[in-house]
């Protein structure tokens, strides 16, 4: 019972590892950019959440995943008008990664700089502490809403991609920008759009994973990984492919603790080369 | 007042020159045949109408005003559009798909996707197929119509017939008439001279990036055409 309650844990995890390659998945999808400086951003949306809720103690915690999910928006879109669009119109693919690479050194040594390499974490209150035993299983009550969250925004960014002028723009232009400048779009704009939703869903998935376990300056590289072997071993460019690959992340990480309580992140790596190795295209990839 | 007006027109890639100072207008409801050889420069000039060439010397001025130096995008919603040669659909849009993605500069004008199916029915049918599925007549239908779905002034359409099938061919051309009947402006680039000069008012001809020889498709006989073609 207790591999099973384990086991589900993990895949709970997974919900919020999800997150973490949706953006990276988005970004990668629309602009065929890989941006190296998504764990920063998912750091930064985890401190900002641990300053707002201590400015704000009269409110709920939780809440405060708004305004955060708004700022990364923000910065997203700005990332993108400032610096990434001047890199993307190089031409050169290697620009843009440079480019985020540094950018990511930059921000972690500037939140070392600002906030101090000391270990950090959101209270998250009853919410984060909460409990229910179901069928001789003990589950927490957060890792279930942060799952429910995800799911739900998985499924809303799947449908508007498929079924929304947004997301026909967005497949339009990755496809190709060219063609649709012919149709009057202008892809800086639909870049600096997706840029935005890359980082807000980095940085909310920066402030649930605060609520649940402490982070440093020094925790986007871990980040970053998990969610570019999220995003591979679901099948690059795929939204449910990086929800499962999450789910599978998260679960085999959880089940090699409990096998090997030193074992850290060291069964989901595993699993990411395994899955390399057998489906190189990923669990999408492999489907069509 | 012309709706399109080239004026000394010289584009080139890099350090090589495309055309050399090509003059033409056309106004509203005129169709233009622009022929010429493989490398005469037609779709260059369409390219550079657009926006995706840069003239680097002269004028081009649509509805009074300059579009050179003008993004893409911004031309497009001017009320320009492309049919381009090889039909660039995109991949992961499904035919209708593709023919919303005409429509969205919003101009106002009959074309809507009612309008397009009844152009062409057999794209009904096939309205939720991904677009690179089809025939390669069946997606030049598809490209034509994202081109008109825009509802432009001015349509400009890149070898049409470009690898497809005669019998295709004919229909695509069919459609012209219905297509004209809505009173937009056309070009037309082709190396088939008898389908251009067919459906076309007036016609320009360009041999090596030069204007050889221009006017009514009436007055053109077929020693000239010959002669302005393929500089004999």
């Amino acid at each position: 019972m207790d591999w099973i309650s384990t086991a589900i844990n993990g895949a709970l995890l997974g919900g919020l590892y999800g997150l973490f390659g949706l953006g990276l998945a988005l970004v990668f999808g629309v602009m065929r950019i890989v941006n190296l400086s998504h764990g920063e951003f998912i750091v930064m949306g985890a401190f900002l959440g641990v300053f707002l809720v201590a400015a704000m103690p009269q409110v709920p915690p939780w809440l405060m995943i708004v305004p955060v999910v708004v700022a990364g928006y923000a910065a997203g879109w700005l990332l993108q008008a400032g610096v990434v669009n001047l890199a993307v119109r190089t031409g050169d693919h290697l620009t843009p990664l440079l480019l985020t690479f540094g950018l990511s050194v930059v921000l972690r040594n500037g939140m070392v700089e600002l906030f101090g390499a000391d270990s950090r974490a959101i209270d998250g209150g009853r919410l984060t502490s909460a409990g229910f035993d179901l069928f001789g299983l003990h589950l927490g009550v957060y890792p279930l809403v942060v799952l429910a969250l995800s799911i739900v925004l998985f499924v809303g960014v799947q449908r508007v991609v498929r079924h929304t002028e947004f997301g026909r723009v967005l497949r339009a232009t990755a496809d190709s920008p060219q063609v649709a400048r012919l149709m009057g779009v202008a892809p800086e704009r639909v870049f600096r759009q997706v840029m935005g939703l890359s980082i807000a869903f980095a940085a909310g998935a920066g402030f649930l994973l605060a609520m649940r376990s402490s982070f440093t300056p020094f925790s986007g590289v871990e980040r970053l990984l998990i969610a570019f072997e999220v995003v591979i071993i679901g099948g690059l460019g795929s939204f449910w492919g990086a929800l499962l690959g999450g789910i599978l992340l998260g679960m085999a990480q959880l089940l090699g603790q409990k096998y090997d309580s030193n074992a850290g992140a060291l069964y989901a790596h595993l699993l990411f080369v395994v899955s390399l190795v057998l489906l190189p295209r990923g669990l999408a990839g492999e489907r069509r | 007042m012309p709706l399109l007006e080239l004026k000394d027109v010289d584009v080139f890639y890099g350090d090589l020159q495309a055309t050399f100072g090509v003059s033409f207008a056309l106004d509203e409801s005129e169709v233009l045949a622009l022929i010429g050889a493989n490398g005469a420069g037609k779709s260059t000039l369409l390219n550079a109408i657009v926006g995706v060439a840069a003239a680097r010397r002269g004028s081009i001025r649509f509805a009074d005003e300059s579009v050179l130096g003008l993004p893409i995008e911004r031309i497009a919603v001017r009320g320009i559009a492309l049919v381009p040669e090889g039909r660039m659909l995109f991949a992961s849009l499904s035919v209708e798909e593709n023919l919303q993605m005409g429509g969205i500069t919003r101009r106002k004008g009959p074309w809507n996707l009612d309008a397009v199916y009844s152009l062409f029915p057999m794209l009904a049918a096939m309205r939720k197929r991904p677009a690179t599925q089809l025939s390669g007549g069946q997606q030049q239908m598809v490209s034509i119509g994202r081109a008109l779905m825009a509802n432009p002034r001015l349509l400009l359409c890149d070898e049409l017939s470009l690898g497809l099938a005669p019998v295709v061919v004919d229909e695509i051309y069919r459609a012209f008439a219905r297509i004209r009947e809505q009173g937009l402006a056309i070009v037309v680039v082709e190396q088939d001279v008898r389908r251009a000069c067919a459906v076309a008012d007036r016609m320009v001809c360009l041999l090596k990036g030069r204007v050889t020889l221009a006017g009514p498709v009436e007055s053109a006989d077929h020693e000239r055409i010959a002669a302005a073609y393929f500089g004999e």
